[in-house]
């Protein structure tokens, strides 16, 4: 478990959230193998703040050198707003980012299903619990 | 008006907020509650808990404090419409295949009442206008008060034909003429081009008592009043609504789906 999250004070946002439309959606499971957490290192190249679900595009520096995007699909924009974050928040102005995220079951390359992102400021941003982080204290 | 009429009058309100036991709703000049202004409504997504941490860290579901588990959700029991008998299959079918046809899957239309109540009320003396946020894109509809109104393209639509009128505090939004193309809710409930859709808007406060009854002589077996809604006014402005732009129909790789709080 890493500090960063240990490190969440449990301090409800006081936060106003305009009217929110309802999340009805697909399954993750449906598209992302959820049995499976990746861990990915690399910087923050575009953000789609679109319904159903936002994207973060994170580009991945590979051993050889090639840098490979990853579309990273996550919570739809009402929830974003409802944790008080915005679509520059995610972008995280260039800084080193790592995060976790559940790879898309039918084997499509560089898709995923973002579950936190820790930025190299100390800053962790939790969208949904890892399933697979055995050593979190939210199993 | 006599100063008689005055006493009548505050003696009037005084009784009607006693029998209705709610703060009074600030008033329009001609004389109609003021429903102008952003509506915070839930939404479905209720369950979003967020938690504030350091540096600007934040924790969006999931929550929980270090050693301890989040809080489970809390179980909404769906309000669902009862079909005649001879619809109940295909309603089934479409609920347990709701990522194959659900029209809202595909950023379509959510219709009425799935849409919910309404984001944000423009509201002037000749119509009122509701915004919405879905997650299947932005929406709106314009309610005339005024029962001469007619739509130029009198086509059936998604969102109908709205006409609203006041019965005393409470506006009341008549709505037919709608296409069959939207679901009433997640599950699979279609509905015929007979539907009509009746919503009740009351003012307390600071909050507005939302509630929506749905005919369809055509397919219900009686009436389906939905589940009351309570909207809260918040200062948060309505910003550019987020379009759909759906990604993930091609990787799907079975059917499964959320349970439905809608």
């Amino acid at each position: 478990m890493n500090a960063k999250r240990n490190g969440l004070v449990a301090l409800a946002l006081v936060l106003a959230v305009i009217g929110l439309p309802a999340a009805a959606h697909h399954s993750v499971a449906g598209v992302f193998d959820v049995s499976r957490t990746l861990k990915l290192t690399g910087t923050v190249s575009r953000v789609d703040w679109v319904n159903p679900h936002t994207s973060v595009y994170l580009d991945v520096k590979e051993s050889g050198g090639a840098v490979t995007t990853w579309r990273l699909e996550c919570l739809p924009v009402a929830m974003m707003r409802k944790g008080g974050l915005s679509k520059q928040q995610l972008l995280g102005d260039g800084q080193t980012v790592t995060v976790a995220a559940h790879p898309a079951r039918n084997g499509t390359p560089a898709l995923g299903y973002l579950l936190d992102m820790s930025f190299g400021d100390g800053r962790h941003l939790q969208f949904s619990p890892d399933p697979n982080d055995k050593s979190a204290a939210n199993q | 008006m006599t100063i008689r009429s005055f006493a009548s009058g505050v003696a009037g309100c005084l009784f009607a907020s006693l029998v209705w036991g709610a703060a009074a709703a600030p008033h329009q000049i001609n004389g109609h509650p003021d429903l102008n202004g952003v509506w915070e409504n839930g939404g479905g997504i209720d369950f979003v808990k967020p938690v504030a941490g350091s540096k600007g860290s934040v924790c969006v579901t999931g929550c929980a404090a270090p050693g301890q588990k989040p809080a489970p959700r809390a179980v909404v029991i769906p309000d669902r419409p009862v079909y005649k008998p001879q619809f109940l299959a295909r309603v089934q079918e479409l609920a347990a295949k709701q990522v194959q046809f659900d029209p809202v899957l595909r950023c379509r239309p959510p219709g009425v009442p799935r849409i919910g109540p309404p984001d944000k009320i423009v509201q002037t003396a000749r119509e009122v206008i509701f915004l919405y946020e879905d997650v299947s894109g932005p929406f709106f509809r314009v309610v005339p008060l005024d029962a001469k109104a007619k739509r130029n393209d009198d086509s059936e639509s998604y969102q109908g034909e709205a006409l609203g009128h006041w019965e005393a505090d409470t506006l009341v939004v008549e709505t037919r003429n709608f296409n069959d193309e939207t679901w009433l809710t997640d599950d699979g409930a279609i509905h015929s081009t007979q539907l009509r859709v009746t919503e009740r808007l009351r003012r307390s406060g600071d909050t507005i008592d939302y509630r929506a009854v749905v005919e369809d002589p055509v397919m219900l077996a009686q009436p389906w009043v939905m589940r009351p809604r309570t909207l809260t006014r918040t200062e948060v402005e309505f910003g550019e609504p987020a379009p759909c732009i759906e990604q993930d129909m091609q990787h799907m790789v079975d059917d499964s789906h959320h349970t439905n709080p809608r």
